[in-house]
């Protein structure tokens, strides 16, 4: 496996996969940090990130999702290199290395813009100290949406030669995904697609917002966290990566 | 042979499934777009224009620039896979007329795509119980999100003819369009090129292209933009050595 690794690492190289996927992070940080600037809004700076990132979070995850898998996956569809790489190795074991150097990339990806997201809290001057146990489920909350988003389109990377394919049926999950947030008369489209959980599991509500006076009397509040939903996602993960690997080792490549 | 190099990118794209996405891309924020709009009507008041904002909401900040960069990354990958470029310039065409049938072939399909929002989107504003659409606006919104448009598309076509890689010129795309909504924040959507086809479409504000300097700037900047990419495009296919 160590050697599989290596193997991706070699491919990947002067490929600017890394490089890609945190320049698309860097453009989120420079998207979300600048906002913060009333009094109001530094009151409740750490709690409304928790409201506010879960939507960031839920447009740049599953594109970042889609770059990197069609990056990585990509290589090998050029080259013809899947087929000499079934010669030598499992495909289980193919599927399993490339799956977790992506998702490597992926979650330094989202370790990263939490982190960022602490440390630009205590430099602005968040009030209060940072609530650590939700900034931890927040963390958990959006590491295992990404994970099942991440393992979808690597799937469809792997099958698909046209990185068109994926491409497109990413874009319009991400769609779906991004419009369920808006819609929470139909709680169950967040849970019926893997792009939605990022709403799904977001766990912080807005109170007392008024057009008038904005911020000023407002407060944001748990409202209580999903477990269910979250169970339903750790199962669709274990069951898209069973799936996928399986239609991995009976492809015909 | 201009007429022939379409014709021969249009039989590349035949049976391809970038055709089934621009069909069904659209629909996603008509369909969820008008149902926020039902649901939100003591907010959203504005009608028309209302339940346009809900329709470009994202599309335009994301998605459009997002298709756009894959359906321009597509139309270079059938070139980039097989050497094909070796083919296609040891044509008897002038290398500048395959960029710019690539150009003008991605702008056709951008320019369905439009006509096909605005299609369902008056489909959506009779379903959502409003009348008499405001048809000038909508085909000014069309038309200039369709020049607006072909700025991105002149740009992800130079991209995707230098970068080999189907997810890079996507990722630009994206980060393009992320970029055109900061610009716009900025109240400099009227010149920053990814900007362009959401302001071209923008209902939230339309008096803003009045005050950049009205119809006549938009389509001068438009221009523009679309004869210097197409210049560099051009000059960059004549000079460029294949491998």
């Amino acid at each position: 496996m160590i050697s599989l690794f290596k193997c991706e690492f070699m491919k990947t190289r002067r490929r600017y996969v890394f490089m890609t996927a945190w320049a698309i992070l860097a453009a989120f940080l420079a998207w979300i940090y600048p906002r913060h600037q009333s009094a109001d809004l530094l009151r409740l700076g750490w709690m409304e990130n928790l409201y506010e990132l879960p939507l960031v979070n839920a447009i740049f995850m599953p594109l970042l999702s889609i770059i990197v898998s069609s990056r990585l996956c990509d290589i090998e569809h050029k080259g013809y290199m899947l087929k000499q790489l079934a010669v030598t190795e499992k495909r289980g074991k193919i599927y399993d290395a490339k799956l977790i150097y992506g998702l490597a990339i992926m979650m330094s990806c989202v370790m990263i813009s939490w982190g960022m997201t602490i440390a630009f809290g205590y430099h602005v001057g968040y009030q209060g100290g940072v609530p650590i146990k939700l900034y931890l489920f927040y963390l958990l909350f959006t590491a295992v949406p990404t994970i099942s988003v991440y393992l979808f389109q690597y799937t469809l990377s792997l099958c698909f030669k046209n990185q068109a394919i994926p491409f497109f049926v990413g874009a319009m999950g991400t769609f779906l995904g991004t419009f369920s947030m808006f819609l929470p008369q139909f709680p169950w489209l967040r849970r019926s697609l893997i792009w939605g959980y990022y709403g799904a599991l977001s766990f912080v509500g807005l109170f007392g917002w008024t057009k008038e006076n904005r911020y000023q009397y407002a407060h944001f509040d748990v409202i209580g966290i999903d477990w269910l939903s979250f169970i339903i996602l750790v199962f669709v993960c274990v069951g898209m990566y069973l799936i996928g690997r399986e239609i991995f080792k009976r492809k015909e490549l | 042979m201009l007429r022939k190099l379409l014709k021969a990118e249009r039989m590349k794209l035949r049976r391809s499934p970038v055709w089934l996405a621009f069909i069904l891309m659209p629909v996603i924020p008509a369909v969820l777009g008008t149902a926020n709009y039902i649901y939100n009507q003591g907010i959203l008041t504005k009608e028309w224009i209302s339940l346009w904002t809900q329709h470009t909401l994202f599309t335009d900040y994301f998605f459009l620039p997002i298709m756009l960069g894959i359906y321009c990354s597509y139309l270079m990958r059938l070139e980039h896979g097989n050497n094909n470029w070796n083919k296609v310039f040891t044509m008897p065409v002038s290398r500048s007329s395959v960029f710019l049938a690539k150009l003008i072939t991605a702008a056709i399909m951008l320019l369905l795509s439009m006509i096909w929002i605005c299609v369902l989107f008056v489909i959506s504003g009779y379903a959502a119980g409003l009348t008499n659409p405001p048809w000038l606006t909508i085909a000014k919104w069309c038309i200039f999100g369709t020049l607006g448009g072909m700025v991105t598309v002149a740009i992800q076509i130079l991209i995707s003819m230098n970068i080999k890689s189907f997810a890079q010129p996507v990722g630009i795309a994206f980060l393009g369009g992320l970029s055109g909504l900061v610009f716009l924040a900025k109240n400099l959507g009227h010149i920053w090129p990814y900007s362009l086809m959401s302001y071209g479409m923008n209902a939230n504000a339309p008096q803003k292209i009045a005050e950049s300097g009205g119809y006549g700037t938009f389509v001068i900047i438009c221009a523009g933009y679309i004869a210097l990419f197409t210049i560099i495009g051009n000059r960059i296919a004549v000079r460029r050595d294949i491998a």
